[in-house]
Parts: structure tokens; sequence; C-alpha cells
């Protein structure tokens, strides 16, 4: 019965150890392989598309400022 | 008056065994959960369909020839069958102990003798022979789930495969716990027995399955359903044991966007990984094997129709044989057993202990990484379940901070997981297989 508790230890030590192991090297060989293709084949860096919306947005805001601001001022003048 | 007497004499409710009944009564508890709770239907369906059929009286779905044949117990057949197994007692309960503990080429003779007597192998045994004693199906639907899977956020972040491996302690512990068991008396369960409940802990039901079916295939029934049952309770069993382990402000903490992954590194990493199995440990290779391939034919760009086919028509009509041949694992003298309770508490505890060890070794990045780079609620994603353990990240995330997504996060350490069970199936297979 010993023998069977040394085995489920031995099994859990080297188990878990060899799936570290593996998963270490793991790691390292993608950090490897992506630094490569980083260096070497590197994504044609495309103009981000995200960058328009946040430029479209202020434009749009000041343009509403402007609208209002003509707006306000029209309907003073309107009322003097 | 005599012909009525012979119907009722082969009718079901005539030879119904108690053993049956209850079988019955837990197929259709399956269905149930499976149709009105939503536990995992595409596999809790199949599985419990299954188990009712394999349990329908004299109708020997599950069995074999040579079973089906000892089971009517015609004098005349019984010699033969025992003759081609050499043993001289024609004794029910002997011959089929002989047979199963047979090589393989009597066993084949004993087959051919039943089946020149006119028995046959029932439907069940024959999907169960090709679909899961030949490895098959678990590992189509490996392949299916490589297809489906996307390793950007794993690329974007690789140290999160350290959470997968961490998770997988849940396996190793249930081990122990299950031979300490065995040690006390309490149980009687071999080591290979102990590797393949073990498994249960890995959340994975393909690697359950292709584990339990060489190392212990009379445990393959409890150990799927086991398996899946407790994938579908992911959301319930995981939360409180997060919410144990962590702080409020550790909760909390939102993690910077993951970067842009190319498609060469998409590409690249299948590979990768299946060299480091083909030089470190080839007895995983069967598995992680056609999970790269799988995640190839995705990755690649230039064969869509095999990728889609490996995710959709492929791994549906595999799930539907391997879901029935695990349900003819659930009859009466196999299912109804002390031992599936043993299996069922040891599932659970393996599935509470991979979580706490996911989340632990996430606070130990966290301190490694400064203290506010890696919310821990990520690490219990690393006990593989995909997509369903990485959805309960997200959500005690969202609870703590409504404005902290983890999903894509947590999908990282999520397939690291799938990776580290599967790993720690070839480390299991190769020690006590």
């Amino acid at each position: 019965m010993d023998s069977l508790i040394s085995e489920g230890l031995s099994l859990m030590v080297f188990g878990m150890g060899f799936v570290f192991v593996f998963l270490t090297l793991l790691v390292g060989m993608t950090m490897t392989m992506s630094k490569f293709v980083v260096k070497f084949a590197p994504e044609p860096v495309a103009p981000p598309a995200r960058a328009r919306r946040p430029s479209a947005e202020p434009v749009a805001k000041t343009n509403n400022d402007e609208v209002v601001a003509v707006i306000t001022a029209a309907v003073h003048k309107y009322r003097s | 008056m005599e012909k009525i007497n012979d119907l009722w004499l082969a009718s079901g409710i005539y030879n119904l065994q108690a053993g049956q009944f209850i079988m019955l009564i837990v197929g259709l508890l399956l269905l149930y959960l499976a149709i009105n709770k939503k536990f995992e239907p595409l596999l809790l369906v199949p599985i419990g369909f299954g188990g009712i059929m394999a349990n329908i009286p004299e109708a020997g779905l599950a069995f074999s020839a040579v079973e089906n044949a000892v089971h009517f117990a015609q004098p005349e057949v019984m010699s033969s069958i025992a003759s081609a197994l050499g043993i001289t007692s024609t004794e029910p309960h002997t011959i089929l102990e002989a047979y199963h503990g047979s090589n393989a080429s009597t066993h084949a003779q004993a087959s051919l003798a039943a089946m020149d007597n006119g028995y046959s192998n029932g439907m069940l045994y024959n999907f169960y022979t090709v679909a899961i004693a030949s490895g098959a199906a678990p590992l189509l639907i490996f392949m299916g789930v490589g297809a489906m899977t996307d390793f950007g956020p794993l690329l974007a972040n690789p140290k999160t495969l350290f959470l997968g491996a961490a998770a997988q302690f849940g396996i190793f512990a249930t081990v122990l716990g299950a031979v300490s068991l065995s040690a006390l008396g309490v149980m009687d369960f071999s080591i290979q027995d102990a590797a393949a409940i073990g498994i249960i802990g890995g959340a994975d039901g393909p690697t359950a399955i292709y584990v339990a079916s060489l190392l212990s295939p009379h445990l393959l029934g409890a150990i799927a359903v086991a398996a899946y049952s407790y994938m579908a309770l992911v959301p319930l069993i995981q939360p409180p044991i997060m919410r144990a382990l962590t702080t409020e402000a550790e909760r909390k903490i939102t993690m910077v966007q993951l970067r842009q992954v190319s498609k060469l590194e998409k590409i690249m990493f299948p590979i990768v990984l299946l060299l480091l199995v083909a030089l470190l440990l080839p007895d995983a290779a069967p598995l992680l094997g056609m999970f790269c391939f799988g995640n190839l034919l995705r990755e690649c760009g230039v064969v869509d129709r095999l990728s889609d086919t490996a995710q959709n028509a492929l791994i549906n009509i595999v799930t539907i044989f391997l879901g029935l041949s695990v349900g003819s694992k659930l009859s009466a003298d196999k299912f109804l057993d002390f031992e599936t309770l043993g299996i069922l508490g040891l599932g659970i505890v393996a599935f509470g202990i991979g979580t706490a060890m996911g989340v632990l070794m996430a606070k130990l990045l966290n301190k490694l990484e400064g203290g506010n780079a890696i919310n821990p609620l990520i690490g219990s994603a690393g006990v593989s379940a995909v997509p369903m353990a990485a959805r309960v990240s997200n959500k005690l995330g969202l609870e703590a901070n409504s404005q902290n997504f983890l999903l894509m996060h947590a999908m990282g350490p999520n397939v690291a997981g799938v990776i580290g069970s599967a790993v720690a199936a070839g480390v299991m297979i190769k020690f006590v297989g």
C-alpha cells in the first residue's frame, strides 16, 4: 500500500515538474519566435484606422459648439 | 396462450433488473440536466440517451458478441466459446473472466465462436470500439478544438502559460488523493485508475476520455460523466474559490490592452509547439499533434474548407459517436459502484485545487511584475474548460470594477490550460500507461 502512495507522490512531483519545464520552454521558444518574427518579418504597418475616429469626434464637437454660438448670437441679436 | 407467455418472457418489463432500472433513471436525469438546465447539452444529450439504450433489458446494445452469448447461456454455445478460450468450465462467470483477461488473439477467437453461433456485437459496443477504443474520436475532437482556438491572446502574453501549468496541480493532487483512498482501504483504485481520475481536474473532456480509454477503460463512463458535468458547473464551483483567494483591490486591477499579434506568429506557434512535443514528450504527440494540426488549418489561411470542416461538420459528427459510446459505458454493472461516488467526489476536488493553484500562481506573477499588472482572477482560467472558465474570470472582474474587461486576458491562460492538461496527460501515459 505504501508503494502505491510513493508511486502517486513520484507521479505528482515528476508530472508537475515536467509540465512546468515543458511550458517554461514553450514560453521561451514562443518569445524567441515572436522576436524573430517582429525583427525579420514585421507586419506592414498600415495607418491605424482607429486613430481617425477620435480625431473625427472633436471636430464634430467644435462644429457643434460653433453652431451653438452662432445660434445664441443670432437669438440675442433678434431679442435685442 | 404459449405465444403470449413467450412474448411476456422476452419483454423488457419481465427482464428488467434493479440496476438497469436505476441506470435508466440516471440516463433520464442526464437528459433532464442537459435539456432543462443546459449542462453541456452537446455531450450530455448523446451520453444520457446512450446510457438509456445501453440499459435496455435483453437488447445487449452495449455488450460484445461473447457477452451477449453468455447472457443467453445456451449450453452448446457456451462450450464452443469455452473451448475457444481454452478453458473447460462452462460456468458463465468463469467464461466472462477468462474472456476479459484474454490476450488479443484468444479474444478474437472467442468473438468468432460467438458470432458463428449467431450472436453479434451490440450497436453501442461497435460504436465504442470504433470511436473510443481506437482513440479516434477524442483525437478528432481535439483537432476541432485546435481549429477553433485562437492563440492570439496567448502569443501576446506568453507568460500566461505559467497559469495554465499551475492549474494542472489539481490533476496530480487528485491522483495522490485517489491513491491515499486506496491505501486507507476506502476504495480500490490502482495507480492507473488514479491517474485517469485525476485528469478530470484538467477540465478537458476529450483529454479525460482519451486518458481513461488508455489507462482504465472500466471507469470511463463515470470519468466522462464527471468531467462534463463539472465543466458545466464551472460557473458555480470557481467563483467562491476565486473570491476567497483574492482581495478586492486585486480584483480591481485592470490589465493593459494586449499587443497585436502578426499572422506569421500565429502560423509559427503550432509548429513550434509540435516540435517541442516531438523533442520532449512523444507520448503527448497524438493529443497535441492533432491539436496543432487543427490550429494550423485555421491559421495558415489557405485551407479554409478543411478548417471549416474540422471545427463544424466533423466535430459535430464525432461528438454524436463519442457521446453514444460514452453512454454505452453507463451499463449498470460498470457504473453502479461505490467507486463512481469516489470518482465524482475526487473530480470536484481536482477542479477546486486546480482553480486555487491557478489563482495563486497569478498572484505570484502579479507580485513579480510589480503588483499592478496581472489580475489574479485570470489564473482560474488555467483549468481549460474553454471558454467557460474565461467567462467566469471576466464576470468576476466586472463585478469588482465595471470597466474591467478580462475576457481576452483570460483566454491566454485558458488555452494554455488545454496545452497544460494535454502535457499532463502525456506524462501520465508515459509513467503509468
